[in-house]
């Protein structure tokens, strides 16, 4: 019998939950955080001088990393989401990067971290990149097929938009049956 | 069984080119952290999703193909995206279980 052999890291303990995107009134700025409560938590609260609202909130959740050689459950609750680097403008440094990695078989993802209480991305360390890495390549199964997954080196956490990341942001937004009509009616017209 | 041969027996109209892949299963969601979480590689994906997202997904996970159900249809650039990364895109007028049933049909588990 021909039995696949188990990978070495996998994903474990996947939690469900929600991003919440929260706001602060005096000083505008903007944090996140991840829920695991079954209904998104949506109440302002004060935290010192602050005063912090909900403004969003996106489907997700929070998984481990099994190492099955030892048993060994590494957590990665500080991952926000990951970006591809095709969901990036063409122009940008890091598309430019993509490309050539893509040229080669490797598709490039950067993985953007929750941010501390001091603003700062969270830092993920250069051993848990390796073990994520390890985690989805070793799902592949197309041969050649390469995935790198890089830490935030380029600040994209204040630059990208939530909708960018793999996350369910604004994806409930289907387009309306009017608006999937016109597509169909503008692809006949070409034909 | 190979992605052309369900193209076929679905009546699937292809937006992006076909690779000759063998499909190994099916998943059926909406939700992009739950194909991350849960999908596995090789499987097909049913979907109502049209976003970038939903192929940056299938890509990361290996899937190898994703029918975009209810007569929805992935934007341009969207398409050009899941070419590039071989993933193929088809369009179908069923809804999701109507799309899973055939799947089944055709022989699919």
């Amino acid at each position: 019998m021909n039995q696949e052999a188990a990978p070495r890291y996998e994903l474990a303990n996947v939690t469900p939950g929600f991003v919440i995107i929260e706001k602060e009134m005096n000083t505008r700025a903007t944090r996140a955080y991840f829920s695991a409560e079954s209904v998104p938590p949506k109440e302002s609260y004060r935290e010192g001088t602050g005063v912090w609202h909900f403004a969003e909130a996106a489907q997700s959740f929070q998984f481990s990393v099994r190492d099955n050689l030892n048993g060994e459950v590494t957590r990665f609750d500080e991952v926000l989401g990951l970006l591809y680097y095709g969901c990036l403008e063409p122009g940008s440094p890091l598309y430019q990067i993509g490309e050539i990695a893509h040229a080669v078989g490797v598709s490039l993802y950067v993985a953007i971290a929750y941010e501390s209480a001091e603003g700062k991305p969270l830092e993920l360390a250069a051993a848990k990149m390796t073990m994520l890495n390890r985690a989805f390549n070793d799902r592949l199964r197309t041969r050649g097929k390469k995935v790198l997954i890089v830490p935030d080196l380029f600040g994209l956490y204040r630059q990208v938009s939530h909708g960018q990341l793999m996350l369910d942001f604004g994806l409930t937004d289907l387009p309306s049956e009017s608006e999937s009509g016109k597509a169909k009616s503008a692809k006949e017209k070409t034909r | 069984m190979k992605l052309k041969e369900i193209a076929d027996k679905l009546g699937l109209e292809s937006l992006t080119p076909v690779p000759d892949h063998e499909v190994e299963g099916v998943y059926i969601s909406d939700m992009i952290s739950d194909v991350i979480a849960n999908a596995k590689a090789g499987n097909l994906l049913v979907t109502v999703q049209v976003h970038a997202n939903a192929i940056a997904a299938a890509n990361l996970v290996d899937l190898c193909a994703i029918i975009v159900a209810q007569g929805k249809r992935p934007a341009d650039d969207v398409l050009k995206m899941a070419a590039k990364a071989r993933i193929a895109v088809f369009s179908t007028a069923l809804n999701r279980w109507q799309v899973a049933t055939k799947l089944y049909e055709a022989g699919l588990r």
